[in-house]
């Protein structure tokens, strides 16, 4: 494969992690919706829900070690940090650009690099969603898991109401993160070019086309 | 005169009747005369042991502090209503009754009860050559009121003698959640009613307030508590009336929590525990509109032992001042259901705009591309 035109920016843990934590995501949202709403949904019996939710829930937080020490130990952790000087500059941009500039065929602001994977916003929201969000889901997912081993922590923080609001409230948060996500995924030179990128590691750039080529010839894409 | 004169001979034919009956009535021994002897503690006498054919010897001393506190006393029920096989004591012997008393059988009050056992697991046992007695469980000169006991005591004193809960429910998500919360015999029996009592807990202590602390906190009686707590007089605490209660604890210093637990309404069924039919459907109980939470109370103890059932409505298991309890979609707070369908909403009406637009755009974006080339 002649990767001549092409740039490496998502290295094969990365992938590997990304789609480990895709279908895990997938599947704890079907089975916690199942969970929270056993009286409206049948998709699989609630004994059924709640332990493939705490396997996946587990996996996923293995998974999450596991690129938390791979982007340590790299030190690719960097690309999550956003430069205070110039963030809000840049994000503003990369915002008007989704709001305004895309539709009229403005070039994107931000130009992909291995060292620079993700726009303003982006890295803003992943920054938030890795460190904050995703390991707080993770903690109160554990300690739902076992209420009375970690009572003593549970009612230090409020009580199991209190558990169980962040993580339905971030579960909320994190199912609509995943429409967007994957919405945003085809703003790419091409409606699948992300997509490829992230099975192939290589983000395509010798070829553009417009979508509107691409739906009248989709071999193109 | 003729009306005083045919009441007098009514009154003396039933006298003569009810003696006639029930001769043990006519000479009825009082608990203290049993007590002069029982209240020994090295009061005991040799037995021989069913199993084991081996001498033993057995205690016969009775706590008369704990028996006056036993629900078997509180009721009036006296030692020889139980031994009824004791008709007289005759102090001119050294032992004034009988050497070898019969069993007593509990089902000759308890006649509900007895029927309910005779169908349910403990009664099988008795085909493998097991005999499971009542007071195997209850004990016998000690048996407390437990209507409004928590489940740890509930549980401790019964099933939890014989039974490892953690030896048959492997199947069980959270096992120690439903073993704290949840008393054995509301899956064991059930068709036995279920109730959720709610007890005070000190946030900051941790530890249980007791009835009569709670109402020496709120400065009033027993029969003062639901007039006080109750602004719309319609029996049930409702959730403003519960938050009401709360500030007014807050005010005396109390910063309390509510512990709940899901326990049985002690009524016969309660002792038709039967193989394989334990409910097993999780569904039973995490559904919205699940009966089982349908009746909530919040148990009041007087010092006599008798109880007071203040009915609360389910609403207040949704609210954050229950922040301790909570139940998997059964008591799930609507309000999260609210916040999240916005969520979900935005997150895909952004979607859906920015797709909208973006397709509408196409033109300005090829003619863009056509005067660039």
């Amino acid at each position: 494969m002649n990767h001549d035109n092409q740039i490496y920016v998502h290295p094969a843990p990365v992938r590997i992690w990304h789609w480990i934590n895709a279908f895990g995501f997938i599947i704890l949202i079907f089975t916690g919706f199942q969970i929270r709403y056993a009286d409206i949904l049948n998709l699989l019996p609630l004994q059924n829900a709640i332990t493939v939710h705490n396997y996946v829930g587990f996996a996923v937080i293995f998974n999450y070690f596991l690129w938390l020490i791979y982007y340590i130990g790299s030190g690719k952790i960097r690309i999550y940090i956003p430069d205070l000087r110039t963030f809000v500059s840049k994000a503003i941009k990369q915002m008007k650009y989704y709001g305004y500039g895309y539709f009229k065929g403005d070039p994107n602001p931000h130009a992909m690099t291995p060292e620079n994977k993700f726009n303003a916003p982006q890295q803003k929201a992943y920054l938030a969603i890795m460190l904050i969000l995703l390991p707080a889901q993770m903690i109160s997912g554990v300690f739902l898991w076992k209420i009375k081993g970690y009572q003593d922590y549970i009612n230090i923080l409020g009580g199991i109401k209190v558990i169980d609001t962040i993580h339905v409230l971030l579960f909320f948060i994190f199912t609509s993160f995943i429409f967007v996500h994957c919405y945003l995924a085809t703003l790419g030179h091409t409606p699948t070019a992300h997509f490829k990128a992230m099975f192939t590691g290589f983000e395509d750039h010798h070829e553009e086309h417009d979508e509107e080529e691409i739906l009248e010839n989709p071999q193109l894409n | 005169m003729k009306k005083m004169t045919k009441l007098l001979f009514t009154l003396g034919l039933a006298t003569l009747f009810t003696y006639t009956i029930n001769p043990a009535s006519s000479f009825a021994i009082e608990n203290s005369e049993c007590l002069e002897c029982h209240s020994d503690e090295s009061l005991t006498k040799e037995s021989t042991d069913n199993i084991l054919k081996s001498d033993i010897t057995v205690n016969l001393y009775v706590d008369e502090e704990k028996f006056n506190h036993s629900v078997h006393n509180i009721n009036g029920i006296t030692c020889v209503d139980c031994h009824s096989d004791i008709e007289e004591l005759n102090y001119d012997d050294d032992l004034p009754h009988k050497e070898y008393l019969e069993s007593v059988c509990c089902a000759n009050c308890h006649e509900e009860e007895g029927e309910a056992f005779k169908n349910s697991v403990h009664m099988e046992i008795l085909q493998k050559g097991i005999t499971m007695t009542c007071y195997a469980c209850h004990g016998y000169h000690y048996v407390m009121p437990m209507e409004a006991a928590l489940l740890a005591e509930r549980e401790n004193n019964y099933c939890l003698k014989c039974h490892n809960p953690y030896q048959y429910h492997e199947w069980l998500p959270a096992q120690e959640s439903h073993f704290a919360f949840v008393e054995c015999i509301v899956c064991h029996a059930p068709e036995v009613s279920q109730q959720i009592h709610l007890n005070f807990v000190d946030l900051v202590t941790n530890k249980l307030y007791q009835s009569d602390e709670i109402i020496d906190i709120l400065g009033i009686n027993y029969n003062e508590f639901m007039p006080m707590i109750d602004a719309n007089e319609d029996g049930k605490i409702n959730q403003q009336e519960f938050d009401s209660l709360i500030l007014m604890l807050r005010q005396k210093n109390v910063y309390a929590r509510f512990h709940a637990e899901l326990v049985a309404v002690l009524q016969p069924d309660a002792h038709q525990v039967k193989r394989g039919m334990a409910e097993k459907t999780c569904e039973k109980c995490h559904m919205a509109d699940s009966p089982y939470f349908d009746a909530v109370f919040l148990l009041l103890t007087h010092e006599d032992g008798t109880v007071d059932h203040h009915e609360v409505e389910r609403d207040v298991l949704e609210s954050y001042n229950m922040s301790h309890f909570y139940l998997m979609t059964g008591t799930r707070v609507k309000l999260l259901d609210k916040i999240g369908f916005l969520l979900l909403a935005g997150g895909a009406f952004v979607v859906m705009a920015h797709f909208t637009v973006r397709i509408l755009t196409i033109p300005v974006r090829r003619k863009r591309k056509e005067d660039k080339e």
